[in-house]
């Protein structure tokens, strides 16, 4: 994966987490893998286009995807949630679309030209994910609700 | 038919094979196996086993021979080979089999015979064999139109932890262990290789094999034959190791040398892979280098670093103009101090990855990768050439380090241009069909 590109997702995930949590956000060794992947059990992706192809996908367990949405509402002064019912999902896919959005803004700065899709959110158990030919980067983050796993394979346009 | 083609046919005429190995063939599934008669003290019917509770699966139980209690184990189950059930009377069908930890009795369908062979006709397995592990098959060899899978009876008792592991994932994972499972050629006793590996991910093998040999020599003079155990000994050892103009910009000559034993094509792109690049000023010195000799062609330099610590600061590197000296059209004041043009910068594409996983890449007139693949073990070392062979086109440039050398490859001829030494890709090979 382009250097470029790895320090405004990590920095946009770090920044939006602290912010929607208003608590302690750890980062993670940053990695690297090519083979599949297990997927903790919420998994919120997003495609990217323009000058790369791509996705970001967060991936975190539904027990923390839970306290996460919860945190992140009552936040607003909404009631937290129980269960990975809508309101949870749609609140996960907001936190994708709120990192995601500021770290193609931040490379957009950098003038490179990436496009979103609207995120989508995948729920299961014993899910795996296979990107054939592309390198994820993985960045760990420890938030006080459990683990938050930010893969994100994107390669040039050639 | 080509030359080649007919010395070996002469040299099979000629030669008559020695029947010099035995084996015991048995069955496991429906398919022929071998082990080494070496490894074999008895064949045996085993009834009446003992049942032993909270062992792994395909350890079946304990038997007394003759006095000797052994263990039972059944290589169907290990293999995840179909079994058939037998009723409790029945015998089963087995080998004892000699291991360094005292004798083992192996459970199989049938016994077949005992097989003599040439050694020199066993051929390695095939990566993709898919009932047994790799790691557990010393061979393959055809007898009398049978083919029979020759089991390596050492592999398979020795390392009895590795055998109990679950299933490997497919994909690197599985790569992995095979690198682990296969010890790179060091003698063994060789403390210095073994400390080397362990310590500096340094791998002695036919790539270095040369070099270390002298240095091993030079040190153990010097030092005597210590183990090396801190990072900071096998550093001091590895020191004179690095190519010339290693985390610098390459000198005038050698960047000369380079682009003069570049031999580019038609096309109007100038492609080079440069894994393990560091901190960037080898790819910058080759962007340099090339687009001095090229002004006319479009430059890219593909370059691939698994330190994230030291690619993450290439892509803005900051020269001392003495240095760059003889690439000062290339370079501009910036705000923190002289940098590369935006020319150069964007002819060069800095990634965090690994080699081992690059693909889509268009194919290269040259690869620089110098001092890389002696800091990997040696199954990927095997896997770097033969990417490095698929992806550089013929007539293309592999640049290696000034201590390092090529394996078992004809295709590629030495170039050298004084201090500067590369490998050339042969242009009229035929490619396999």
């Amino acid at each position: 994966m382009r250097v470029e590109y790895i320090n405004p997702f990590v920095e946009s995930a770090y920044n939006v987490l602290k912010e929607v949590l208003k608590s302690d956000v750890k980062r993670g060794e940053l990695f690297l893998k090519s083979t599949s992947m297990p997927v903790l059990g919420v998994a919120a992706i997003v495609g990217l286009a323009g000058d790369v192809e791509g996705r970001v996908l967060f991936d975190m367990t539904a027990d923390t995807a839970t306290k996460v949405a919860s945190a992140m509402l009552e936040s607003m002064d909404m009631e937290p949630v129980d269960s990975l019912n809508e309101m949870a999902r749609a609140t996960i896919t907001e936190l994708a679309n709120m990192i995601t959005g500021q770290a193609v803004t931040k490379l957009h700065n950098l003038n490179f030209k990436f496009d979103l899709t609207p995120p989508a959110i995948f729920t299961g158990e014993n899910m795996e994910i296979t990107n054939p030919d592309v390198e994820a980067l993985i960045v760990p983050i420890e938030v006080p609700m459990g683990k938050i796993e930010i893969n994100v394979a994107v390669r040039e346009r050639n | 038919m080509t030359n080649t083609e007919i010395e070996q046919q002469t040299e099979e005429v000629v030669h008559v094979p020695v029947a010099d190995y035995k084996m015991v063939t048995f069955s496991l599934g429906g398919k022929d196996y071998g082990v080494n008669i070496m490894d074999v003290k008895e064949i045996a019917k085993f009834s009446n086993f003992t049942y032993v509770p909270n062992t792994a699966p395909y350890v079946r139980g304990v038997y007394n021979l003759r006095g000797e209690i052994i263990s039972i184990i059944d290589l169907r189950i290990m293999f995840n080979l179909p079994a058939a059930q037998k009723s409790v009377n029945q015998g089963e069908n087995g080998l004892v089999l000699r291991s360094e930890n005292g004798l083992v009795g192996v459970i199989v369908d049938s016994i077949d015979r005992v097989v003599a062979i040439s050694s020199e006709s066993i051929q390695p397995p095939h990566p993709i064999f898919g009932d047994i592990n790799i790691k557990y098959i010393s061979g393959v060899v055809e007898h009398e139109e049978r083919l029979y899978i020759i089991l390596d009876s050492k592999r398979i008792f020795w390392k009895e932890d590795e055998v109990s592991d679950a299933p490997e994932p497919p994909g690197t994972a599985a790569v992995e262990a095979q690198d682990s499972a296969v010890p790179a050629p060091v003698e063994t006793g060789d403390f210095l290789a073994e400390g080397l590996a362990v310590v500096a991910s340094f791998h002695v093998t036919g790539v270095n094999k040369v070099w270390y040999a002298q240095r091993r020599k030079d040190w153990t003079e010097q030092h005597g034959e210590t183990q090396l155990a801190e990072p900071s000994e096998a550093a001091d050892f590895l020191a004179p190791f690095y190519s010339p103009a290693t985390d610098h910009l390459w000198p005038e000559a050698y960047a000369g040398a380079f682009a003069d034993s570049l031999e580019t094509d038609t096309s109007t792109i100038v492609n080079v892979l440069n894994p393990g690049c560091g901190a960037g000023y080898e790819s910058y010195s080759i962007a340099c280098a090339l687009a001095m000799r090229y002004p006319e062609k479009q430059i890219k330099v593909w370059a691939i670093e698994n330190d994230l610590l030291k690619v993450s600061s290439a892509p803005d590197i900051v020269v001392d103009a003495e240095s760059a000296e003889h690439f000062a059209p290339f370079l501009t004041d910036g705000k923190r101090g002289r940098t590369f043009s935006p020319a150069i910068r964007d002819s060069i594409l800095f990634e965090y990855g690994d080699i081992r996983n690059v693909s889509g890449l268009p194919p290269m007139d040259a690869v620089v990768m110098r001092d890389v693949v002696s800091f990997f073990p040696e199954r990927t070392q095997e896997r770097i050439f033969e990417l490095i062979d698929e992806i550089v086109k013929p007539g293309g440039l592999v640049v290696l380090g000034s201590n390092e050398q090529p394996v078992n490859n004809d295709d590629l001829t030495e170039v050298v241009d004084e201090d500067f030494v590369a490998y050339r890709k042969r242009k009229d090979r035929q490619e396999p069909s």
